[in-house]
């Protein structure tokens, strides 16, 4: 590779805050027309990195080679003038304004101070189109959008501003299988027209099929620059990244399924336009996983099982007793818990305490006559924190504070502290890094031993069948197939997932 | 991290028990330090109101008895807008908004000087007036949590409507408070402090355990903070809702009773404005409009702050015009710095999520 | 959970109930039936002269909505009279909250086909192009209070005297103050709304009548007419003044909280006049243990008055006690001084 091709190299870069330096020497070089994908763990330094680059922050010493020049981005709207545009993990995206103004956004085209509302629409309607979804209305409103359509919005944006890198933060996290195969579609059209990706991920596979190189971030260093990302053994990526070898594992699942009581009895759940005459059991100490697209209806599912919405038929019985539909109460007090899809909007207040949010929904059945006991709900949290390794540890620490494995941690923590039978977790390691996962896993693995029955929706057919006991397929919402794990491999659930029309699949 | 082959969990299953003891002892340090410096700031503010006082007039403030004497009539004049603003506080930090207090309060006011429910004492005038406060809150609540009407608007048509009832109550007339009991609660003191001030500092104090020692103000904040994790975890987020407008409610029919021992009357026109100068005095406290956080102490220093420039513009007989700019500027001020601090904060919050996660 | 719900259901009940109780109990206590508000009339039971019944005359009446209790003795006055004339037939129209209310409100009235307009507007300034009109279609126009700018757009105009009521308030200090040798009095002063013209106007006729005497007034706080917000400005200002002379307060009805926090204050060392003349002051005048010695007037019988013009104006006639053949086109009342000494003959105009 010739020197001009360098479209961006980072040299000793350094950045300090109060008390940590969160980068300490990152050597970077990106080529255009690459993907370069960026390891690390959590901690490792990635975001501050993203957040050097795409000019939020500046960094303390080092230097920036941006298209052969030494640059120094004062804010975000510099850098997206010069080309780098990011694509955050939390989109950033304004739910009420239409598709096309969220492409548009800050640089609508204008004659005379008005927007050109019907160029802007056209232009949006090109790019979305050679993203490979033209489908996608430029007027509809972004919150009527899945998470997948959000992100290609995103990424509609970054190429309307002529992006010449594309940063993207674990784009694959908010997608289902099939949409991960059209974004890497979509990330080699770009690349054909020499735009370099930097490429976050904590999955190896998609660094594999996707990646040119990889460097690796360690404690804010960099440990390895430039790999291939094809070719180098995963024990040595790994290694660099933890210095120690690891096994992406899922704890054993005991020899005998376990057949416990029934505890959860869905019965002919529909709702409008969502899933249909759903039916299913889940016992005592088993996990049950439910497999499906984005749009499959599981996640509404889970939320219709858990009362957050309410069925318009069917009923759910938890442990012989009817609960009254709609109602997230009656749910609770039935033992049934859930860890909803978006962490920060739906389960946390971020700038509470950590013990607080592990407390959210037992504080009262921790308080005394009413009043709040803070004392015992700091015990009681410490040593859930404790089981499940949360870090730091400190439960006083505003919950906004931690990573998303940690945030995570408390979300299912909280349904550690009470008397729960029933977990529903959806998309449980969104977000979370090799690490953590692994440790939910075991915390999952070791409730279900305990006897707490687990109802799991995630878009890894691999989570859901190395984690799972039994497993659903769903598609358009229907269950088009319930087996034993065992039963099944990941190539037979993603073909019953993307199966043509509908009324193809039997269920089992 | 812990990545050891197959040691994903550092403590497995029956987790020992926390060194509890000495976590527990730095107890709430750190938790609540930014409203503790906010508050601190507002004490000063508070100071140094006073001392502008003493500086611009020296000779009043020669005289300890006299200077006892404003402290008390500062705090008198804080006392009914003070009670108004704790059951202010526990609505926006629900994440609402309360606009009919002062309507509340004049209803619930003219309700309980009636004749007829004069003829009743002291304790059919008490209870008339706290049932009217309830009710009306609740009726807030119910439209606002079950009817789903934005809360401005429940709150501004009860404000017109609950006023018009006033009116029509009172046939536009001064109701003069024949009731002894009830006027000595503004006349009497007790070691020199006003009975309205006592009510003020029980008000207080209850609503402070209620927010901050109570599963209630545990739920309120839930509620304001992220009302649908609260919901998910099992909170009768709307029941809730419906509660915080009835305390709301059950504090106007307190202040309707204090101010009508202060004025030994009622009418339809009284409370003008409550709904302002208790909004104000939350937010110079600290509380955010858009629900989750706030305390009652801000609320209060927020209240006498307001009632020490009123008090500082009589004593140098300035005019009621230049009192009015001053109050709107310190409330402009009083959101600049905390939308600075705030912005602050979630810098903080961000530079340590950059340094936690990658 | 069947024993829990039988008991819910209880206690439901019970507070049902209770409720209900509650509930009928606070309805009862709306009344005010003891205290009927005896308007301010001219009694017209000696059917000689004008008062004779004569030629049949529709009034129409428009003032602001009353918040206070001034204005709405100025409308039960009206319609007191009224209703004391058995040729006046009284149509009335609230005036909403502000003067483009009031104006929509009249248009109404208009249609109505009224004799004569009796009217109280909200801002005379901004209503004089409705009683232009009104001149103009030959209905006549009687102001009330608030002075139209423009001379055609009323036939006459009937109003209290704000200057003479601050020149009557300090007339009485400036005399009791000689009286008691204070040769350097403190003087308070308790205003009304200040962003209206006629505080500004009470308040000039004070100071200007004071300085002739030497005096000024040491602090002056503005209230809102409003009996909690006297008692506010009042504990402020007594506080301001550790001691003082005479203190007047512009509104009787505000007066009431200004007596509350004088009392609260535990003073005595000084007199105050009070303004408007209500009953209520009237008669803690007459029983002479407070503080409160005299009030100046500004009476709300001038509405009744105003309703008699109406009709002699309807029924074409004049002042029979006056020779000119016609109603006069200003009246103006003086305002009076109310003291224990006089009190027992202005009871019966207090509102």
């Amino acid at each position: 590779m010739s020197e001009p091709d360098v479209v961006l190299r980072l040299t000793d870069l350094v950045k300090t805050f109060p008390g940590v330096r969160a980068l300490d020497g990152v050597q970077l070089e990106v080529r255009a027309g690459e993907v370069h994908c960026l390891l690390g763990q959590n901690g490792a330094g990635k975001s501050t990195l993203i957040k050097v680059l795409s000019g939020v922050h500046r960094p303390d010493a080092g230097t920036v080679e941006w298209l052969g020049q030494p640059a120094a981005f004062a804010n975000p709207q510099a850098a997206m003038k010069a080309g780098i545009a990011t694509i955050y993990q939390e989109l950033d995206l304004v739910d009420d304004l239409s598709v096309a103004e969220n492409v548009f956004l800050g640089h609508e085209p204008r004659r005379l101070g008005f927007i050109r509302r019907g160029a802007m629409a056209d232009r949006t309607r090109r790019i979305l189109g050679s993203l490979g979804h033209e489908e996608i209305p430029a007027r509809r409103m972004v919150h009527a959008l899945q998470a997948a359509g959000k992100q290609v919005v995103s990424m509609a944006r970054a190429l309307s501003q002529e992006a010449k890198l594309l940063i993207m933060d674990e784009p694959s996290a908010v997608l289902a299988h099939d949409e991960v195969e059209n974004l890497f579609r979509i990330i080699r059209s770009l690349t054909a027209q020499g735009i370099a990706v930097i490429y976050i991920s904590h999955r190896l596979e998609e660094i594999r099929e996707i990646g040119d190189r990889v460097t690796v971030l360690k404690d804010g260093r960099t440990t390895a620059a430039n790999l291939s990302a094809k070719d180098t053994p995963t024990s040595e990526l790994v290694s660099r990244m933890t210095g120690r070898t690891i096994e992406y594992v899922f704890p054993p699942r005991p020899q005998e399924p376990p057949r416990g009581e029934e505890l959860l009895r869905v019965d002919g759940l529909s709702r409008a336009g969502e899933f249909r005459d759903v039916s299913l059991t889940v016992a005592a100490g088993e996990i049950v996983g439910i497999a499906g697209l984005v749009g499959s209806g599981r996640s509404e599912l889970l939320e219709t099982v858990y009362g957050a919405r309410r069925a318009d038929t069917g009923t759910v019985t938890l442990g012989g007793r009817k609960l009254r539909p709609g109602n997230v109460g009656s749910a609770v007090r039935a033992g049934m818990g859930m860890a909803p899809e978006e962490r920060k909007s739906q389960a946390l207040l971020l700038g509470e305490p950590i013990y607080r949010n592990m407390t959210l929904a037992t504080f009262s059945g921790l308080a005394r006559l009413g009043f709040t006991d803070a004392g015992r709900e700091r015990a009681e949290t410490d040593r859930i924190a404790a089981s499940l390794d949360l870090r730091p540890r400190d439960v006083r620490r505003p919950v906004g504070t931690l990573s998303g494995g940690n945030q995570q941690k408390v979300v299912v923590g909280r349904w550690l502290l009470g008397d729960t039978r029933l977990l529903l977790l959806d998309e449980p390691t969104r977000g979370v890094d090799v690490g953590a996962r692994a440790e939910l896993y075991r915390v999952i693995r070791r409730l279900a031993s305990e006897g707490v029955g687990v109802l799991l929706v995630s878009s890894e057919v691999p989570e859901v069948l190395g984690l799972s006991d039994r497993v659903l397929v769903m598609r358009e919402g229907r269950v088009v197939r319930q087996a034993p794990s065992h039963e099944l491999d990941e190539d037979t659930v993603l073909d019953l997932v993307m199966a043509g029309s509908l009324m193809e699949g039997t269920p089992a | 991290m812990t990545l050891s082959e197959g040691t994903g969990l550092a403590v497995p299953g029956a987790a020992t028990e926390p060194p509890g003891g000495a976590a527990q002892k730095r107890s709430w340090a750190g938790e609540s330090s930014e409203s503790v410096v906010r508050n601190l700031v507002l004490v000063g503010v508070l100071v140094a109101l006073i001392v502008i006082g003493a500086v611009t007039q020296p000779e009043l403030y020669s005289d300890s008895t006299w200077v006892w004497n404003n402290m008390v009539s500062i705090l008198q004049l804080a006392s009914v807008v003070g009670v108004v603003t704790v059951g202010m506080t526990f609505v926006i930090i629900g994440g609402g908004i309360d606009l009919s207090v002062g309507a509340i309060v004049a209803l619930a006011g003219v309700w309980c000087t009636t004749l007829a429910t004069q003829s009743y004492g002291t304790i059919g005038m008490i209870f008339t007036a706290i049932v009217v406060g309830v009710s009306v809150g609740l009726i807030n609540g119910v439209l606002i949590s079950y009817g789903r009407l934005v809360p401005f608007i429940a709150t501004l048509a009860m404000l017109v409507s609950a006023r018009g009832l006033a009116a029509a109550i009172s046939g536009k007339q001064t109701q003069i408070s024949s009731n002894a009991f009830i006027n000595s609660l503004a006349s009497d003191r007790v070691l020199g402090v006003p009975l309205l001030v006592y009510i003020l500092a029980v008000v207080a104090v209850a609503g402070w355990v209620l927010l901050n020692r109570t599963t209630f103000g545990r739920r309120t904040v839930a509620v304001g903070g992220n009302a649908e994790a609260a919901r998910l975890a099992g909170i009768d987020v709307k029941r809730h809702t419906m509660l915080l407008y009835g305390l709301s409610g059950l504090c106007c029919g307190i202040a309707a009773i204090m101010l009508t021992s202060q004025a030994t009357s009622a009418q339809a026109a009284m409370g003008n404005l409550y709904e302002l100068d208790a909004i104000a005095a939350a937010i110079i406290g600290g509380t955010l409009l858009s629900g989750g956080r706030g305390t009652i102490v801000g609320s209060i220093l927020g209240v006498l702050i307001f009632a020490t420039i009123t008090n500082l513009f009589a004593i140098n007989g300035l005019s009621t015009e230049a009192q009015n700019m001053v109050k709107g500027g310190i409330i402009v001020a009083a959101v600049l710095v905390q939308q600075f601090r705030f912005k602050s904060v979630t810098q903080f919050i961000a530079r340590n999520r950059a340094t936690t996660t990658s | 959970m069947e024993k829990t719900n039988s008991d819910l259901s209880r206690r439901r009940l019970l507070f049902g109930g209770a409720a209900v109780g509650a509930g009928a109990l606070l309805t009862a206590c709306t009344s005010n039936e003891a205290a009927p508000t005896t308007a301010q009339t001219k009694d017209t039971g000696d059917a000689q002269g004008n008062a004779a019944p004569g030629q049949k005359v529709v009034i129409g009446f428009s003032a602001p909505a009353a918040d206070h209790g001034w204005i709405a003795a100025i409308t039960n006055n009206a319609k007191a009279q009224a209703q004391a004339y058995s040729d006046v037939e009284f149509k009335s129209v609230e005036a909403g909250a502000d003067a483009a209310a009031q104006r929509a409100a009249l248009s109404t009235l208009i249609g109505q086909k009224p004799t004569v307009i009796v009217l109280l507007p909200h801002d005379g300034k901004e209503l004089n192009s409705f009683g232009l009109e009104a001149m103009a279609a030959g209905i006549p126009v009687v102001n009330l209070d608030r002075a139209f700018p423009d001379a055609r757009a009323y036939r006459t105009q009937i109003k209290g005297d704000n200057y003479g009521m601050g020149v009557a308030a300090a007339d009485y200090i400036i005399t009791q103050m000689k009286v008691k040798g204070v040769t350097a009095p403190v003087i308070g002063e308790i205003a009304g709304m200040d962003e209206l013209e006629l505080t500004q106007e009470r308040s000039k006729g004070f100071s200007d009548t004071l300085a002739a005497a030497g005096f000024k007034v040491a602090n002056r706080r503005a209230a809102r007419f409003t009996v909690d917000s006297g008692q506010q400005e009042a504990a402020q200002l007594l506080q301001a003044l550790p001691k003082m002379d005479a203190l007047w307060n512009h509104d009787d009805d505000q007066g009431v909280g200004v007596l509350a926090a004088i009392n609260q204050a535990g003073r005595s060392e000084f007199i105050m006049v009070g303004g408007a003349g209500s009953k209520q002051a009237i008669e803690t005048i007459q029983a002479d243990n407070t503080v409160l010695k005299a009030t100046v007037t500004y009476s709300p019988s001038m509405a009744s008055s105003a309703i008699s013009l109406a009709r002699l104006i309807g029924q074409n006639k004049g002042m029979s006690d006056l020779v000119e053949l016609q109603v006069p086109k200003d009246i103006v009342l003086a305002s009076e001084t109310i003291t224990k000494g006089n009190a027992s003959a202005y009871a019966k105009l207090g509102f």
